[in-house]
């Protein structure tokens, strides 16, 4: 029953919620194991009320009675003292046992659900950019998962403590008092409503406010990257005002979840004053004897109206923790329907299963092959072509027309319509993961890591030789450059590659790609930054290279691809997709 | 160079809005103030109305409206205290770190940053974020701590002095007992602060370059390493708690003492008749009530130890400040660029262009050209006054460093950033007042007005980051035709026609000179340009 009224009342049935619990199962058993530790806690703090109470009733009614002799209230104190030293030292201890295991919950909780946010992200590949900004998908990694943490490691256990504690203090106060356990009792019910109330409200201003918050440091990394840029042009003061703007909304939205949150501390305080206030009043009055309704009477003896004041307080503690923890909670709910979108992503799964080991140059055949963007632009118009085995073709076309996307495609990351045949084989039945061995890629952006070359080039190929590192160099034309450096091959290069001009990082990105022994070959602009006379000598040596491989090069000069054997003209595509039917290919 | 300011001082935090947080301070101690006293006070009244009771002729004279006020006064005023007091004290608190924001942010503009970004990032966010400690963790709960336990100590002097010379010195020793923590507990924020921003970076990284990872199979690698990081960070997070729960721990066994001792010696009292039992009753719950205000105590040289090492990482960026150019004239629109015998490197290079020489009039075009890993780019930007360079370097007749060259360089460096704004918004940059017909026009000279027309949003198109919604090809050309729009007298541009092909080259070439008829202008190409009045300079 129990159960039941908890779930009615305090936790209501969203699917953040169910998330929440989702992500909590496996460490079910440290929380409870908290939640003991916790109501141990309780017990001890009734004992100790109880021996306090009695250590006064006794001295109080010894002094009405008669002067205290000395010996009297040493021997009292002896016997009560160690007890009550026993729970005074006690409950610290337990606390400290709760927040380790609690902690430890916590953290294994928020490690689990970052690696699978980062699976997801590669599952999604280069479409990760449909869920935000590299800025602000790390501040949802990072910030947006630790803010769970308020909620595991208190909110959790604290919502099953707000009922044991308060009925174990009502049925110690009954023994004594029952209107007093009443008083508790009516009082009780009325919090849990105001804080569904107002938290209610605060987790949709607490969602409002994670938005705001990834939104701005999105902002922050995107002026912050682009800095030199903003100086050269006199614009960081703009800037700065955008950067005031954002931070100013964050305030904004910040203090709005504040006050609810606040209100809601406030309501449960009010409460928890009031009652101690009508207890104190209720028992002062009774043991004068003059309660309106017992004349005369004295309804709760002194020892028993003292350990119910004492215990009065922590009657409510539990309530008003869990209002300050509520705001965790909101926090927490916020936080996981803004990974939601992540963790549900049923982003376009490669489906192949088939494994398909290129013995030797593959064929390729593409039929009418579309792709659409998310925003239904349409990113390539209906196009066919066929790469025969080891045979090396060149896509060309106006900027815009989709050239990156076909080789997005290609790679295994993007649905498309139509179809594409590697060796007879639709593209669609191969694994993903089985088939990016298979080839080699070159992004327009270089995959240059902030590493030295050395580690730059291990990540293309851990097991190079620093020999084979050195060849390779060679071959794109980097090794004199690199061996006058006064550290070599170790030399640091900042983010971006910074420290190398565009050309070499090009080709640092080129000799990544000569360090995988692939078949087949997917490239991406690899000379739009070199001069003539290198970008020549580049596209000579890739020719040569990839002598008896498949090869798609997206370029827009063909000055040095003599090599080539085939050029495909990309159409432009139309506005939309709903005028794809008029277009007319080129 | 005179040294560079701080960004944050620790003290400016708290005196930038001296009258909000001395609002909060005061709301907080007279709310604290008001709970102790009503559990105290309740204690005191039922037990002296028992002793009333007890003594039944008295009970009709004992004065109960009194206390009882002063119990529900207690009552509202710790509520509305606690509510006013925390609205204060966050709203000081949120409008500081606003400012500490811009703060930050201006001074990184005003710095040659040589940082990762992903570092700065964390720097302006997270560190900025966890400032508001100071005033919240550090400050206020001790104000708190330190006068209410003064109070009780003087309540219980005025009660009997023998109370306060046996369960002081305990009570003191738990005031203090926090101060043990400050050495590790500051060393644990340092390294906690640093091992997140190495997280960051090692997350951020990987995201950025998460297609060449998976296609590697490198991906599982760097999560690893992300993950060992993330592991190591939790680890410091858990060292921080076990710090601040043990010191909680120590620190309520010593007031567990105080309170051992404070009955003890009340024992005494009651039998010598020094101390009625109501009074004694409420000097102990007094301090039972007091717990509350010492523990926050034992986490707040965690939160100083996280702020002080904010402070610290965000006053590096700091360091390196741009000379200010103000005071200095700026050159007249008509010019002379003069290079004699000129050689520069890139920080760390080994080779760059050397001795090179040339004299530019206002309307004179200057053609680059060389292999790649000549010097070009370097040469570029010694031009563009970013580099430090050798030989003479003039305008005017005048070295560079004797003018305000900001509104007379335009610099189009190799790597375009594009901002997550819109189309306009990004060209705007370069020129804020600029009408719609004007960018328009400027598309159309950078051969961007077909492709923005077919944009469904057209000016509005939002770009994405690192211009993700555009092509390389166009990147460029955006942030060409954003400088464009600065009008600025020297035109110094990398590789501008990078992707193009011939017919647009040709297009775009001329609207640049016709444009830049009346400036200087030069280009570092690898194409070969068509340009009859053109100086060239082969770089080798």
């Amino acid at each position: 029953m129990a159960t039941k009224a908890r779930k009615t009342t305090l936790s209501s049935s969203n699917p953040a919620n169910a998330q929440l619990m989702q992500l909590l199962r496996p460490e079910q058993p440290k929380l409870f194991a908290a939640l003991a530790l916790a109501v141990a806690a309780c017990l001890l703090f009734i004992l100790q009320s109880y021996l306090l109470s009695v250590l006064f009733a006794r001295w109080l009614t010894d002094s009405q009675l008669s002067a205290i002799s000395t010996t009297d209230a040493v021997a009292l104190l002896t016997t009560v003292l160690p007890w009550l030293a026993l729970c005074l030292l006690g409950r610290p201890l337990l606390q400290y046992g709760r927040e380790q295991l609690s902690l430890r919950a916590s953290q294994q909780v928020r490690l689990n659900l970052r690696a699978t946010l980062l699976d997801k992200l590669a599952q999604a590949g280069p479409g990760k950019s449909r869920y935000g900004s590299d800025g602000s998908l790390s501040s949802a990694v990072l910030e947006q998962v630790d803010a769970l943490d308020g909620f595991i490691s208190r909110y959790y256990v604290q919502r099953y403590l707000v009922l044991i504690t308060p009925l174990l203090l009502v049925t110690a106060t009954f023994f004594y008092s029952p209107l007093a356990a009443v008083i508790l009792l009516i009082t009780a019910p009325l919090v849990p409503v105001f804080m569904i109330l107002l938290g209610n409200a605060a987790a949709a201003a607490s969602q409002r406010q994670l938005q705001k918050l990834s939104r701005m440091s999105g902002r922050f990394l995107d002026l912050v990257r682009g800095m030199p840029t903003l100086q050269q042009l006199q614009a960081t003061e703009r800037a700065s005002a955008t950067v005031a703007n954002a931070a100013g909304h964050y305030r904004d939205s910040s203090m709005q979840v504040l006050k609810l949150a606040f209100l809601s501390t406030a309501v449960l305080e009010f409460f928890s004053a009031l009652a101690i206030a009508l207890l104190a009043l209720y028992l002062g009055l009774g043991l004068l004897g003059i309660l309106p309704w017992a004349k005369g009477e004295i309804p709760v003896a002194y020892q028993g109206a003292l350990f119910i004041l004492l215990l009065a307080p922590e009657f409510y503690a539990p309530l008003r923790q869990l209002g300050t923890d509520y705001h965790a909670k909101a926090q927490a709910e916020a936080a996981i329907s803004e990974l939601t979108p992540v963790l549900h992503s049923q982003s376009w799964q490669h489906p192949g299963t088939q494994q398909l080991t290129l013995q030797s140059a593959p064929q390729l055949s593409v039929e009418q092959l579309q792709i659409s963007g998310d925003d239904n632009r349409q990113r390539l118009a209906p196009l066919s072509f066929s790469v025969a085995a080891g045979s090396r073709v060149a896509l060309q076309g106006p900027s815009g027309t989709g050239k990156s996307s076909l080789l997005h495609a290609l790679l295994g990351f993007v649905p498309y319509q139509g179809s594409i045949m590697v060796n007879q084989h639709p593209l669609l039945q191969l694994e993903r993961n089985h088939w990016q061995q298979q080839l080699g890629y070159m992004a327009q952006h270089s995959s240059i890591a902030a590493a030295s070359i050395v580690d730059n080039l291990r990540l293309a190929a851990p097991t190079a030789s620093d020999q084979q590192l050195i060849d390779i160099l060679q071959q794109v034309e980097l090794w004199p450059l690199v061996r006058q450096l006064p550290l070599g091959l170790e030399t640091q290069l900042g983010e971006r590659g910074l420290g190398l001009s565009g050309g070499q990082l090009q080709r640092l990105a080129l000799a990544q790609l000569l360090l995988q022994d692939t078949k087949l070959w997917l490239l991406d602009e690899p000379t739009a930054h070199l001069d003539g006379a290198t970008a020549y000598r580049l596209h000579q040596l890739i020719g040569k290279l990839s002598q008896g491989k498949s090869l798609i090069i997206v370029s827009h000069q063909l000055h040095g691809l003599d090599w080539l054997d085939q050029v495909v003209k990309l159409p432009a595509p139309s506005a939309s997709l709903n005028e794809s039917s008029q277009h007319v290919s080129a | 160079m005179s040294a560079p300011e701080p960004v944050v001082r620790l003290r400016t935090l708290l005196t930038s809005r001296r009258s909000s947080w001395l609002l909060a301070l005061l709301l907080g101690a007279v709310t604290l103030l008001c709970a102790i006293t009503l559990l105290a006070l309740s204690g005191w009244f039922i037990s002296a109305a028992a002793l009333a009771g007890l003594a039944s002729a008295a009970a009709y004279g004992f004065d109960y409206f009194r206390p009882a006020a002063i119990i529900r006064l207690c009552a509202i005023g710790r509520t509305a205290g606690r509510y006013a007091e925390r609205l204060t004290s966050h709203y000081a608190a949120l409008g500081l770190l606003k400012d500490l924001r811009v703060k930050t942010f201006n001074a990184l503009a005003n710095s040659r940053s040589g940082h990762h970004s992903a570092d700065t990032l964390q720097r302006l966010v997270a560190d900025i974020d966890l400032l508001d400690q100071l005033p919240l963790k550090v400050i206020a709960p001790w104000l708190w701590a330190l006068s209410l336990s003064a109070l009780l100590l003087l309540f219980w002097y005025l009660l009997a002095p023998a109370l306060l010379y046996s369960a002081g010195l305990p009570l003191l020793l738990a005031l203090f007992v926090p101060l043990l923590t400050f050495k590790r507990a500051t060393k644990l924020a340092a390294h906690e602060t640093s091992a997140a921003a190495l997280r960051r970076t090692l997350l951020l990284e990987p995201l950025t370059m998460l297609p060449a990872l998976l296609i590697w199979q490198r991906w599982q690698d760097k999560t690893r390493q992300f993950s060992a990081q993330d592991q190591h960070c939790l680890e410091l997070q858990r060292q921080q708690q076990q710090l601040s729960s043990r010191c909680a721990l120590l620190q309520q066994s010593i007031l567990a003492l105080s309170l051992l001792l404070l009955l003890w010696q009340g024992a005494q009292l009651l039998a010598a008749q020094a101390l009625t039992v109501p009074l004694l009753l409420a000097a102990a719950l007094a301090l039972w009530a007091l717990y509350e205000v010492m523990l926050p105590l034992c986490q707040s040289f965690i939160a100083l130890g996280m702020s002080l090492a904010a402070r610290n990482r965000l006053n590096q960026l700091a360091k390196r400040t741009v000379q200010s150019q103000s005071g200095k004239p700026e050159p007249e629109s008509v010019l002379t660029l003069t290079a004699i015998q000129l050689s520069a490197r890139q920080n760390g290079a080994l080779y760059g262009p050397d001795n090179v020489s040339f004299t530019l009039q206002s309307g004179s075009v200057l053609l680059i050209s060389g292999a790649s890993g000549s010097g070009k780019t370097t040469l570029l930007q010694a031009l563009a006054n970013q580099l430090a360079v050798t030989g003479t370097l003039q305008l005017n007749g005048l070295p560079y460093s004797e003018w305000q060259l900001g509104q007379t360089l335009g610099y189009l460096s190799q790597q375009a950033d594009i901002f997550d704004l819109t189309l306009a918004q990004n060209l705007r940059l370069g020129a804020p007042d600029a009408s719609d017909a004007q960018l328009w026009q400027v598309l159309k000279d950078t051969a961007l007005h077909d492709w923005a027309q077919n944009q469904p949003q057209q000016l509005d198109t939002v770009l994405g980051e690192y211009g993700a919604a555009v092509s390389g090809g166009q990147a460029r050309r955006i942030a060409l035709a954003r400088l464009l729009l600065t009008n600025r007298p020297v035109l110094l541009l990398d590789e501008p026609f990078a992707g193009l092909d011939p017919d647009t080259t040709q297009q775009v070439l001329q609207a640049l000179l016709q444009r830049q008829r009346n400036g200087i202008l030069v280009i570092v190409s690898h194409q070969r340009l068509d340009i009859p009045q053109a100086q060239l300079l082969q770089l080798h």
